[in-house]
């Protein structure tokens, strides 16, 4: 009789083996076996149960996507490129004081606030620091207390650990800023509907990141041992459009890193990634790279509306006045879907070339129809 | 009750779990008996097997003799055990069919069982191999009795007590008191003679 | 009364480590010392509990070469004076007594060895028996516990007939095991401490304690073992029982006179085969030897560990081969004893029944079947940590920082209970690959630390106990801190040398004599060698956590963690709990995903059980220590610690 192979097992041969982890957090904060130190997964010791949560939640472990893909969104949102979009906007914060601490429009802070405002959360999940300067995700109750965690670091934060540690008996609805990996973890949940998971029903808000890569903590170390910097010296970080060049903001001033030197420090697992808009969320935000002058929109961002959630709140926003909203001419989504293409072929290029089979795509599945169309 | 003299060798095993309080049973046992005229041998380990694992003194109760330190297989005539699972141990290896089994009825788990890997046998399953493997055997609940006189160590004094009274060896309660007046306190002297005591109670 | 100074002729159950200690006080002994380990304390503990009484002087050495230093001083100084260790300890000792062997003694000098056949409580079973031979001194070997004490009174006289020091050697179930004795006279008088330098060189008495002229003091030396020889012939501890001309002979000392004795028992030929007990197995009584070998055609030699009787007396025979024809020899060199670990008596009744073809007795089939079922039932109890013992909760902190630092780091062992995480690894949480001598860890790791250049790059971490730390880390820990070795060093400081049963040592304020003195203090030492220095205690997870994930992951050279807290079973701790500790069922989520029982499964603490029924943890108040560590561990804080109110 052949012994069913513990769940902790095969998500470390399914996934952290295969450079898969995309550090989310998505099995950290379940139960005491599996913890994030310094970005990376760790099991602390060995578990044999068999239908554990952490491998049906990882968003690397194979599964029916497109399947969850129908079932949290309606179908004829649905577009191959980016996701279900039920409206795409140009965007800023109203408020510039917001805008000014934020990156690029404020525009997830603003809606975060807003959400807070109009009770549709009572708290967020968002990415701060540690001590140590690694990243964590902190659940913010506090409105007021948003704004001091509005800049990206592009090192992923543990965010879905900090929904999973939210204590069982709170009776909170929680939102989450999500990268698309992040997002997908939360989607599986939602799609599970586990018994023993009713934490999932306090999940009343997705906002997602666009991202199309993060950085190894050990390997930004390394870069910003090489520039003189420290972690704890860092004030923010930014891609400008168009200069292929990292900016890195520091208390002594600008720092700007060469594209190509900053893609060796890119998180391996961020090159088998085929979703670079967040396609699971509510709605998802990114900076607006196109549809303007360079400099000019670097104050905006892009947002794609997804599910009727979503709506909702872009649209009381709106009418609030809390989000300045531009429209978005017809190419700069034709861009956006051009650049999300190219990440999927991308991703699936290098998830054929790991496994060296068209077969076998590791987490994704052959027959998905997007995977289907990009292979 | 009357105690024979024994003119032939008595070989007695003590049984138990490290930090039972074996030891200090074992060597009770064996002043009461020099007291009362032996030579004894007591074969005993201790040092780093008493951190968990299983503990044995042989004693070797003889008119006249020293005698090897360890008891041959298949050679005990009386196995008193702190804990029932080391009674099974230990009767396994010792026993015979003239063998007398006196032992504590509370469990203390290795460690195997505590994480599942293994099972502790059920009572059922003791009772019978003690009615298969000895002529007669005594199974008696002394850690809660002494848990009730206030420290569970104490269940070794409950088994001299209830060892008394089987009649197997020639021990009172005199040489019990006279050989802990040796080396206790007047106030650990009362209660070892009130446990010593319950246990004789508990074969009534 | 201390049962050590019973009256003359008065009968005393003595543990054959306390019929040492009083022949020692039977022959006038001043100065005892000695290092701890099983099977061997009970020697110099005994001797320190009447110390007062007896006016003598008695120490922990900081390790057993020190030890027979100190007791060597006392001898030049004309006292008698006793050292005891186990055999481990005769190795560290060695160089010293190698030495003094060629220097020569003047008061009566005996070491005392007590040795772990099957390794009952050692990572060893050395057989330091070899050291006499090795040395030319004679070797005396007890075979029940009056000999015990009347071999170990004897020993000084003869120590002090020959100049040298004499090796007493004793096992485990001699040490460790119980008899009556009658006590002999304890003399009246201290002799008077003396020591004179300024005679002729050749002059032991007078002139100084050197081994030089090396040559001249040889051959003294070896005249004078004649003389001991001589002695070995005509002594009353060597003797025989059985036939004149027995169709086997055993020739056996130690434990095994009494096992082959039972064996005999047990086979019932006590008329047809003879044993030849002999307590002077080094030198051999030649005469006495031959005379009992040409009365037989077969011979086993019984001993442990290794075969050193069992060569010396075929070296004798070959010395009149000429009349050894036709003669079976049998013991360990040819198979028929088993050629390690230690004997018992059904042991040596099966080879003894093999040579003379006799079957012994056995139990009804039936039972034997049944026997072997119930056997079968019968879980093995693996030895593990107590309940409460800190070494579980260091362990844990260092399982959990090798593992998230996530390049598999190790710990290279040392000795103490803390071995048993090398002896069973699932106790030390599977991070414990290597275990050797005292001391021996950190110089591993001192040296495993030194292979980066040749792509050995993970965290190197060492442990030690409080007492191994001043027995023989100091000079490896100072050789990783001169050589820049990157080391965690892990201090298990748990307040006294507790798997030997709490002997103070240097970094306690306590002598063996219940002195007060200054604690030499173990965070000192290592800050004085320019070591990074910090202190945590064990029982506090995330606070000693965070030190050693720090240390793992910080470039340098020696790192030390000196986690304190005392043993479970310590004086001032045992039957007390600091905490109640509870099992809230409704909090407990036992097999389910989210704990999958951590407590049980995997922290394995026999004070923490599993109901099978309930499917819960649950505390076993019997066992459980109080202290309020897997409270810690419990993902759901179902392990709930309360103040505990009194103490038991």
């Amino acid at each position: 009789m052949g012994k069913k192979t513990s769940s902790q097992i095969k998500l470390k041969k399914d996934v952290l083996e295969q450079s898969l982890c995309t550090g989310c957090g998505a099995c950290v904060g379940l139960c005491p076996y599996q913890f994030i130190y310094r970005d990376r997964t760790v099991q602390l010791h060995d578990c044999d149960l068999t239908d554990g949560k952490c491998y049906a939640f990882c968003p690397r472990t194979p599964a029916d996507y497109a399947g969850i893909r129908e079932k949290l969104f309606e179908s004829g949102d649905l577009t191959p490129e980016i996701g279900a979009v039920k409206g795409f906007y140009l965007s800023r914060a109203a408020d510039s004081d917001l805008r000014a601490r934020a990156q690029h429009g404020g525009t997830v802070t603003a809606l975060l606030e807003l959400a807070m405002d109009a009770g549709i959360i009572d708290a967020a999940i968002v990415s701060g620091q540690n001590d140590a300067f690694e990243q964590e995700g902190r659940c913010i109750e506090e409105r007021n207390g948003l704004r001091g965690f509005a800049k990206s670091r592009f090192i992923v934060s543990p965010t879905v650990a900090a929904f999973n540690s939210l204590p069982g008996d709170s009776p909170k609805k929680i939102g989450v800023v999500a990268t698309p990996c992040q997002a997908l973890s939360l989607a599986k949940m939602k799609a599970a509907k586990l018994e023993d998971h009713q934490k999932i029903d306090q999940l009343k808000l997705v906002i997602g990141l666009f991202c199309g890569w993060t950085l190894s903590m050990e390997k930004l170390h390394g870069l910003l041992h090489q520039y003189r910097l420290s972690f704890g010296a860092l004030t923010g970080m930014d891609i400008p459009a168009g200069k292929n060049i990292l900016e890195i903001y520091s208390k002594t001033g600008v720092t700007s890193v060469p594209m190509d030197e900053v893609d060796a420090c890119v998180r391996t697992a961020c090159r088998y990634c085929i979703d670079s808009t967040a396609e699971f969320a509510d709605l998802s935000v990114g900076a607006a790279r196109f549809g303007g002058e360079c400099d000019e929109m670097r104050g905006w961002n892009q947002v794609i509306v997804r599910s009727d959630r979503g709506k909702e709140l872009v649209e009381l926003a709106v009418s609030k006045g809390v989000l300045e909203v531009r429209h978005a001419p017809a190419h700069s989504l034709q861009e956006l879907k051009k650049a999300a293409v190219e990440k999927k072929k991308k991703a699936l290029r290098q998830i054929v070339d790991k496994s060296r089979s068209k077969k076998n795509l590791l987490y994704l599945r052959s027959d998905d129809p997007v995977v289907k169309k990009y292979l | 009750m009357k105690k024979a003299l024994l003119n032939t060798t008595t070989n007695l095993i003590l049984t138990g779990v490290g930090g039972q309080g074996n030891v200090m049973a074992s060597r009770t046992l064996a002043g009461m008996l020099v007291d009362a005229g032996y030579v004894v041998t007591i074969g005993e380990t201790f040092g780093m097997s008493q951190r968990g694992g299983s503990v044995m003194s042989h004693l070797r109760i003889s008119p006249d003799s020293v005698l090897s330190p360890q008891i041959r297989r298949g050679g005990a005539d009386v196995i008193v055990a702190l804990e029932p699972l080391e009674a099974l141990r230990v009767l396994t290896v010792y026993g015979n069919p003239t063998v007398c089994v006196l032992s504590n009825l509370r469990p203390v788990y290795p460690i195997g069982v505590i994480t599942g890997s293994l099972s502790y046998p059920s009572d059922d399953v003791i009772l019978k191999a003690f009615q298969r493997l000895s002529k007669s055997f005594w199974m008696i609940d002394a850690t809660s009795v002494a848990l009730a006189l206030g420290n569970p160590v104490l269940s070794n004094i409950v088994m001299i007590g209830a060892l008394a009274k089987t009649g197997l060896l020639p021990i009172d309660r005199r040489l019990f008191e006279k050989e802990i007046k040796k080396t206790l306190s007047l106030d650990k002297c009362a209660v070892n003679l009130e446990a010593y005591d319950a246990g004789g109670e508990m074969l009534k | 009364m201390n049962k050590l100074l019973s009256p003359a002729k008065s009968k005393v159950l003595f543990l054959g480590n306390e019929a040492i200690a009083r022949g020692a006080l039977e022959a006038g002994v001043s100065v005892a010392t000695g290092y701890p380990g099983t099977p061997s304390s009970e020697v110099i503990e005994s001797l320190a509990s009447v110390a007062e009484d007896r006016n003598l002087y008695v120490e922990w050495s900081v390790n057993e070469k020190v030890a027979l230093e100190v007791a060597a001083a006392a001898s030049f100084a004309g006292l008698r004076s006793l050292c005891v260790m186990k055999q481990n300890g005769v190795n560290v000792a060695s160089d010293f007594l190698l030495h003094l062997t060629a220097s020569g003694t003047r008061g009566g000098l005996v070491l005392v060895s007590c040795e772990d056949p099957g390794a009952l409580s050692s990572v060893n079973e050395g057989d330091s028996r070899y050291f006499a031979r090795m040395l030319e001194i004679p070797l005396l070997e007890p075979s029940d516990f009056q000999e015990a004490k009347d071999l170990t009174k004897w020993a000084f006289e003869l120590s002090e007939t020959i100049g040298n020091v004499v090796m007493l050697r004793s096992v485990t179930r001699m040490s460790h095991a119980s008899g009556n004795v009658v006590c002999g006279k304890l003399p009246a008088k201290n002799r008077k401490a003396h020591f004179d330098y300024d005679g002729p060189v050749m002059d032991s008495q007078t002139g100084p304690m050197i081994s030089t002229p090396v040559v001249a003091k040889h051959l003294l030396h070896q005249q004078k073992l004649k003389d001991v020889k001589a002695l070995f012939e005509k002594s009353p501890f060597n003797r025989y029982e059985g036939p004149a001309k027995p169709e086997l002979l055993i020739v056996t000392g130690s434990a095994c006179f009494l096992y082959a004795k039972e064996a005999f028992e047990i086979l019932g030929i006590k008329r047809r085969a003879g044993i030849l007990k002999l307590a002077t197995t080094w030198p051999l009584p030649s005469a006495l030897l031959k005379k009992h070998l040409l009365a037989t055609d077969r011979i086993c030699i019984v001993e442990e560990v290794m075969p050193f009787l069992e060569e010396n007396v075929k070296v004798q025979a070959a010395g009149m081969i000429s009349r050894m024809t036709g003669k079976s020899f049998f013991g360990k060199l040819d198979g028929t004893l088993p050629s390690a670990g230690e004997l018992n008596p059904d042991i040596v009744a099966d080879a003894l029944g093999k040579i003379l073809k006799v079957k012994r007795k056995m139990l009804p089939a039936a039972y034997v079947a049944e026997a072997k079922k119930a056997a079968a039932l019968a879980p093995p109890r693996e030895q593990t940590f107590c309940a409460g013992c800190p070494h579980r909760a260091s362990f844990w902190n260092i399982h959990n920082a090798i593992a998230l630092d996530g390049r598999k780091g190790f710990v290279c062992g040392d000795i103490g209970c803390y071995s048993m995480a090398a002896l069973s690894p699932a106790t030390g949480y599977h991070t414990m690959p290597t275990l050797h001598s005292m001391g021996s860890g950190t110089g591993l790791a001192s040296g495993f630390a030194r292979l980066t250049q040749f792509g050995l790059d993970k965290p190197i971490l060492t442990v030690c106990g409080d007492s191994t730390f001043y027995h023989a880390v100091i000079p490896a820990l100072i050789n990783a801190q001169h050589n820049r070795a990157d080391i965690t060093f892990i201090v298990l400081d748990n307040a006294g040398t507790a798997m030997t049963g709490f002997q103070p040592h240097p970094g306690l304020a306590i002598t063996a004599l219940k002195e007060t003195v200054p604690a030499v203090d173990i965070a000192a030492i290592c800050t004085a060698i320019g070591a990074k220095v910090a202190l945590s205690d064990p029982f506090d997870l995330a606070g000693t956590g965070k030190i050693l994930t720090d240390y793992l992951a910080e470039k340098g050279s020696v790192k030390v963690l000196i986690l304190r807290q005392a043993c479970a079973l310590s004086p001032e701790k045992k039957g007390k709990k600091q905490f109640e500790v509870k099992v809230d069922d409704a909090l407990c989520v036992g097999e389910a995903c989210g704990c999958n029982r951590l407590c049980t499964r995997i922290f394995r603490c026999p004070g923490l059980t599993w109901d099978r029924t309930k499917k819960k943890a649950v505390v076993d108040e019997v066992i459980c220590a109080g202290c309020g560590v897997c409270a810690s561990i419990c993902p759901q804080n179902a392990i709930v610690k309360t103040q505990a109110s009194q103490a038991m």
